[in-house]
C-alpha cells in the first residue's frame, strides 16, 4: 500500500463529498446550506489543488485542470456569499443562495470528473 | 510546458499545504468560539471576518479585535493561531528562499531565459559552440564587425567570462553541453535568423557530435566545424552543409606552399590577413633536412607537408603524460639521444609541436645548444603564453586558435574570397603572380578590404546601364571609376565574378556585366563605400560613362531633348 496514494485519494474524494454535502438540499432554501460546509469544501479543494501541482503526465495535467475549475467555482460562490452578507449588509435570501448553490454544483461536476480520473487511473494501474 | 514552473510547484507543495491547513484550523476555530457584542449577546464571527482577522494576525500586522472586543476564550484561540500561522509562514518562506538558492532551479531559470531571449532575436546571428581560445578570438573579431552572436560553452567558469568581457553587442550565452540536441535548439539552431553555427568544442569527438547534431536538426544551416584529425575530417566530409577547418592541415599546407611556390602563399596570406594590416612577407623556409619533434596528428601533417615539398625529414616522438590539466615530458634523456640520431647536427629546420608550451620551449633550447643555426617553427599552445614563446626567438610560430578563428571568420564573412582562394590554390602560380601585381599597384603593401558588389537591375542606379543593347556595354571597368572624380580610379581589384553557376577569377576590366552578377573586389579602406554610390541613383554611372551629368527632373530632360533635336 502506498501512503501517498492514500492521502492523494483521500483529499480528492473528500473534496468531492464535502462539495456534494453543501450542494444537496433545495436550491433556494437558506437553511439547508451551511457556511461551514462551504468553507470546508473550499479548504479541502485547495489542498487537493496543491497536491496536484507538479505532475508532468497528461493525466496529471487534466487532474490539475479539474481542480482549478472546482476552485474557481467555489471561490466565486464564497465571494457571492461574502458580498451579500458583509458588503451589502443584507440578510441571506433564497435568490442569492440559489446562485451560490448552482456555482457549487458546477464545482461538484469538476470534482466528480476528478474522482473519475482517479478511479480510471487506479484501474489502469492494477491491470 | 514550462519546466521552471513545474520545479517550483513540486517543491512548494508541502509548505503550501501546511499553510492552507494552518489557516483553515485557525479560521474554523474563530468561527466556532462564541464572541460577545457590546450589550452582552452571544454572536459568532462570520467566515469573512474570521479570515480577515487571521490574515492580518498570521502576517503579524495586527489590526486589533473586530467587530467587537474578543472574549477570553477567543483570545486563547488567537494565541494558538498566532504561533501556528507564524510558524507555518516561516516554514513556507524558508522553503521559498531555499528553493531560490537551489542550483537545479537556477540552471532551469537561466536556461529558460536564454531560450526566450534567443527566440526573440530579430537580427541575424552566428551560433558559436565552444568558447575556448579559438572561440574567444572568433567572438571578438565577429563582435568588432557588428555581428550578433549566441555562445554555448560547457565549462561554467568559461561561460561566465563572457559576461565580464567587453563586447560591443553582448552575446547571449549559456553554459551547457552543446552535444545535447535540446541545448542546440534552445541556442537557436532552428531559428530563422541563425546564419551559421561554428563548432569549436573541446575535442574532435564532441565537436563531431555538435556538428552532426546541428546539421540533423537544421539541414539547411551552414555549419563550420573545427577538426584535428583525418578521421574526423572523413566523418564530417559526407555532410553537405558542414564546412571544415583543420588548423593543422592549413598550417602544414602553408609550409608546403612556402617551399613549393612561395609567391602563391604570399598572395593567399596577403588576401586573408586582417584588413588594414601589413602585407605578410614570404617565410623563406630553408630547404634541407628537417626535424619534427612532437606527437599526434599535427606532426603527421607536418611530415607529409615537408615530404610533399621534397625535403627530407625525421620525426622525434615526444611522449607526454597528462598530469591534471598540463602535459609533462615523460622522459628527458631519450629526447636528447633521439635528436642526435635524427640528425640534428646537419638539419636546417626544426618543428616543435607538442601539447605543452614549456616542453616546446625546452626542446627548442636543447636543439639550439646542438645546432644554433636552426630555423625554428614552434607551436604556441596557450594564447596567454606569448611572452614565453617570444623568448624562444622562433622564426615562425603556429597558434592554433589564430588559424582557426581567421579561417572561420573568412568563411563566415567573405565566402566569395574563399572561392577565389580555391582558384588561386589550384592554379599553377601564374594567377598568383598576376594578382600580386594588381594588388601591389592598387592597394600597396596593406592587406586589402574585401567587399561584394551586387550588380542587380533592381538597383535604381544600375537599371539603365543594365538594360539590353546599351552602348558602350556596361563593364567592370565602369565600376572602377571614381564617381566623384571620373578620370580617377577607385583603388580596387576585381578578384572574382560570379554569374549564376559560373565563376570567373580575375575578370578583365572590359568584361561586360549582366544583371545578377556579383563581383568580389579587394581594395583600400573606404573604397567600397564610394563604389556603393553607383547603386543608389543613375547619375554617377552615367557621369562616369559619358562624362555628362544627366538631367534629373522631367522639365530639364524635356529641355535637353528639345535642344538635342535642334542641334
Amino acid at each position: 500500500m502506498n501512503l501517498e496514494k492514500v492521502i492523494f485519494g483521500f483529499f480528492i474524494i473528500l473534496a468531492c463529498t464535502l462539495n456534494f454535502g453543501f450542494f444537496i438540499g433545495e436550491i433556494d432554501n437558506i437553511h439547508l446550506h451551511d457556511a461551514g460546509h462551504l468553507f470546508a469544501a473550499v479548504v479541502v479543494n485547495l489542498i487537493a489543488l496543491v497536491m496536484k501541482f507538479g505532475d508532468r503526465t497528461h493525466i496529471g495535467a487534466t487532474h490539475l485542470a479539474t481542480s482549478l475549475v472546482a476552485m474557481l467555482q467555489l471561490l466565486a460562490a464564497s465571494f457571492v456569499w461574502m458580498w451579500h452578507v458583509n458588503i451589502s449588509q443584507a440578510a441571506m435570501t433564497g435568490d442569492t443562495m440559489s446562485t451560490i448553490v448552482s456555482l457549487s454544483a458546477g464545482a461538484l461536476v469538476a470534482n466528480i470528473i476528478s474522482v473519475i480520473l482517479l478511479i480510471s487511473e487506479t484501474l489502469r494501474q492494477t491491470r | 510546458m514550462n519546466e521552471v514552473l513545474f520545479v517550483i510547484l513540486r517543491r512548494l507543495r508541502r509548505p503550501l499545504i501546511v499553510l492552507i491547513i494552518a489557516y483553515a484550523i485557525s479560521v474554523w476555530g474563530l468561527v466556532l468560539i462564541p464572541g460577545m457584542d457590546k450589550s452582552g449577546n452571544v454572536v459568532h464571527l462570520g467566515f469573512f471576518h474570521a479570515l480577515y482577522i487571521i490574515s492580518y494576525t498570521a502576517t503579524t500586522i495586527g489590526f486589533g479585535e473586530i467587530p467587537y472586543e474578543f472574549t477570553d476564550p477567543q483570545r486563547v484561540w488567537t494565541v494558538v493561531c498566532i504561533y501556528l500561522c507564524v510558524v507555518s509562514w516561516a516554514y513556507a518562506l524558508g522553503s521559498i528562499f531555499h528553493l531560490s538558492q537551489d542550483q537545479t532551479l537556477r540552471d532551469a531559470i537561466a536556461r529558460r531565459r536564454f531560450a526566450l531571449r534567443v527566440f526573440a532575436l530579430q537580427e541575424p546571428f552566428v551560433l558559436i559552440v565552444g568558447y575556448g581560445q579559438s572561440g574567444i578570438m572568433l567572438a571578438r573579431m565577429l563582435d568588432r564587425m557588428g555581428q550578433r552572436m549566441v555562445i554555448v560553452e560547457m565549462r561554467a567558469e568559461r561561460a561566465a567570462r563572457i559576461e565580464i568581457e567587453e563586447f560591443e553587442y553582448s552575446p547571449l550565452f549559456l553554459s551547457a553541453d552543446g552535444r545535447l540536441p535540446d541545448v542546440l535548439v534552445d541556442a537557436g539552431v532552428t531559428h530563422s535568423k541563425c546564419v551559421a553555427m561554428v563548432a569549436l568544442a573541446g575535442n574532435d569527438d564532441s565537436n563531431q557530435s555538435v556538428a552532426i547534431g546541428g546539421t540533423v536538426l537544421n539541414p539547411s544551416l551552414r555549419i563550420i566545424a573545427r577538426v584535428h584529425t583525418k578521421i574526423a575530417q572523413a566523418n564530417l566530409d559526407s555532410f553537405r552543409n558542414i564546412e571544415l577547418v583543420n588548423p593543422f592541415q592549413i598550417f602544414a599546407n602553408n609550409i608546403n606552399l612556402d617551399m613549393g611556390s612561395p609567391e602563391k602563399l604570399r598572395v593567399i596570406e596577403w588576401l586573408s590577413g586582417l584588413p588594414g594590416g601589413m602585407r605578410p612577407d614570404s617565410l623563406n623556409l630553408p630547404k634541407g633536412h628537417w626535424l619534427v619533434c612532437g606527437t599526434g596528428s599535427l606532426s603527421q601533417y607536418f611530415v607529409s607537408a615537408l615530404e610533399n615539398a621534397g625535403v627530407t625529414c625525421s620525426v622525434v616522438n615526444i611522449d607526454l603524460i597528462k598530469q591534471g590539466d598540463t602535459h609533462v615530458l615523460q622522459s628527458q634523456g631519450v629526447v636528447f639521444q633521439d635528436m642526435l640520431s635524427a640528425g640534428i647536427e646537419k638539419a636546417v629546420g626544426l618543428v616543435v609541436c607538442t601539447e605543452s608550451d614549456s616542453v616546446n620551449l625546452a626542446t627548442v633550447t636543447r636543439a639550439r645548444s646542438i645546432n644554433s643555426k636552426l630555423y625554428v617553427v614552434i607551436r604556441q599552445v596557450n594564447v596567454a603564453n606569448a611572452s614565453l614563446i617570444d623568448a624562444s626567438m622562433a622564426n615562425l610560430r603556429f597558434i592554433k586558435a589564430e588559424v582557426v578563428s581567421h579561417k572561420a571568420r573568412q568563411l563566415l564573412t567573405s565566402p566569395l574570397l574563399i572561392r577565389f582562394l580555391k582558384y588561386l590554390d589550384q592554379d599553377s602560380g601564374e594567377m598568383a603572380k598576376q594578382t600580386g601585381a594588381l594588388l601591389e599597384k592598387q592597394v600597396g603593401d596593406k592587406v586589402p578590404f574585401m567587399w561584394g558588389f551586387d550588380c542587380y537591375a533592381s538597383f535604381a542606379g544600375l537599371r539603365e546601364a543594365l538594360a539590353p543593347e546599351v552602348q558602350p556595354p556596361f563593364s567592370i571597368g565602369d565600376l572602377l571609376m571614381n564617381p566623384e572624380n571620373p578620370p580617377e580610379r577607385i583603388n580596387a581589384v576585381p578578384l572574382l565574378l560570379l554569374r549564376k553557376e559560373l565563376e570567373f577569377p580575375l575578370p578583365p576590366e572590359d568584361t561586360p556585366l549582366l544583371s545578377g552578377d556579383r563581383i568580389l573586389f579587394a581594395g583600400r579602406r573606404g573604397e567600397g563605400e564610394v563604389q556603393k554610390r553607383f547603386l543608389l541613383e543613375p547619375s554617377p554611372l552615367a557621369f562616369v560613362r559619358t562624362g555628362l551629368e544627366p538631367p534629373r527632373s522631367w522639365l530639364f530632360r524635356h529641355l535637353v531633348r528639345r535642344r538635342g533635336t535642334k542641334v
